[in-house]
């Protein structure tokens, strides 16, 4: 099994408030379609607004997420799949995709979230 | 060059994509399989000089080929190294044909090369390589750029195919309209490659 990074890109500030009650439907529902897939979903996070967000780079702390861009990280979760094309069939099915945003699938390199792998 | 060297010179030129798919499929890692591949060829040289050119020569190098590649995952799984993971349990040496279904894993080795999830760059690279044993020299020439440039892009390629595991395999019925063009360029630019070819003779 191969294990993924999935990162939730939503426009900005990416505020999970502002979802309306039908799409945090859609996310709890996409949770139990993972599992139904054969993939496995560990330690899933939404995040705050990126307005919420503080950077530190060196000895420089400066408001607003790290890159300023048009999209910006809103959630994570790691996903467990037999591989790659299994992790895309699986982050196509993520409402952010739908949500005005998409999803990166990025491979982890090591991590301590992760089950042991046998 | 004696008759030893030509035969297995002209296995190199007509089966090296052949052998390397289907041991592919045992090795389920790129670089092993291409040092197996290899390893199977120096040794035709010794055993062909030794007991004579084999009537398949393919097959010959097929079967030494996927044995080397058994016996690297086998001794890998000793040592408790990461190999064992990828090793798919079902295979033994017996369920090895001699002639395997070679059409099929050289058309699995296209899509792997041409994944939407490589560089379209890498993927024409990566198929001229792997699939027709084109040159990094001869790859280079036909994109205009250094050897070095592009051996560091099939390095890359290779790199990310081990590291985000991309499969070695066809893909699904409903995934093939999105697959499809992209393979269907690939094969395009290899006929172009081989009917102006970037060194030697046309």
């Amino acid at each position: 099994m191969a294990h993924y990074a999935i990162l939730l890109y939503q426009p900005t500030p990416g505020d999970p408030d502002e979802l309306t009650q039908e799409e945090r439907d859609e996310h709890s529902r996409y949770g139990n379609q993972i599992e139904e897939l054969g993939g496995k979903m560990y330690a899933p996070h939404a995040l705050k607004s990126s307005t919420m967000a503080t950077s530190v780079r060196g000895d420089m702390v400066t408001d607003g997420p790290f890159i300023e861009a048009k999209e910006v990280i809103a959630g994570f979760y790691v996903l467990e799949a037999r591989d790659l094309d299994h992790a895309l069939k699986i982050a196509k099915l993520c409402p952010a995709n739908w949500q005005g945003g998409g999803v990166e699938v990025r491979p982890i390199a090591a991590g301590s979230t992760l089950p042991p792998t046998p | 060059m004696t008759s030893v060297e030509q035969a297995v010179a002209d296995a190199h030129r007509r089966e090296w994509s052949k052998v390397l798919a289907a041991t592919l499929r045992v090795a389920r890692d790129l670089d092993l399989a291409e040092e197996c591949v290899q390893d199977a060829y120096i040794h035709a040289l010794e055993a062909w000089t030794r007991s004579g050119i084999p009537a398949k020569p393919g097959a010959w190098l097929t079967a030494a080929a996927r044995r080397n590649a058994l016996d690297a995952l086998r001794r890998a799984r000793t040592y408790r190294s990461k190999m064992h993971l990828l090793v798919e349990s079902d295979v033994s040496e017996q369920s090895l044909p001699i002639d395997p279904v070679i059409h099929d894993d050289r058309l699995r080795l296209i899509f792997m090369c041409c994944h939407p999830a490589l560089a379209i760059e890498a993927r024409v690279a990566l198929t001229l390589r792997l699939v027709c044993g084109v040159s990094t020299q001869d790859v280079a020439n036909a994109f205009l750029v250094p050897e070095a440039t592009m051996a560091a892009r099939i390095t890359r390629a290779k790199k990310k195919i081990a590291g985000a595991s991309i499969p070695f395999r066809m893909p699904e019925a409903s995934e093939l309209p999105d697959r499809l063009d992209a393979a269907l360029n690939v094969i395009h630019l290899l006929f172009t490659t081989g009917h102006t070819a970037p060194s030697g003779e046309t």
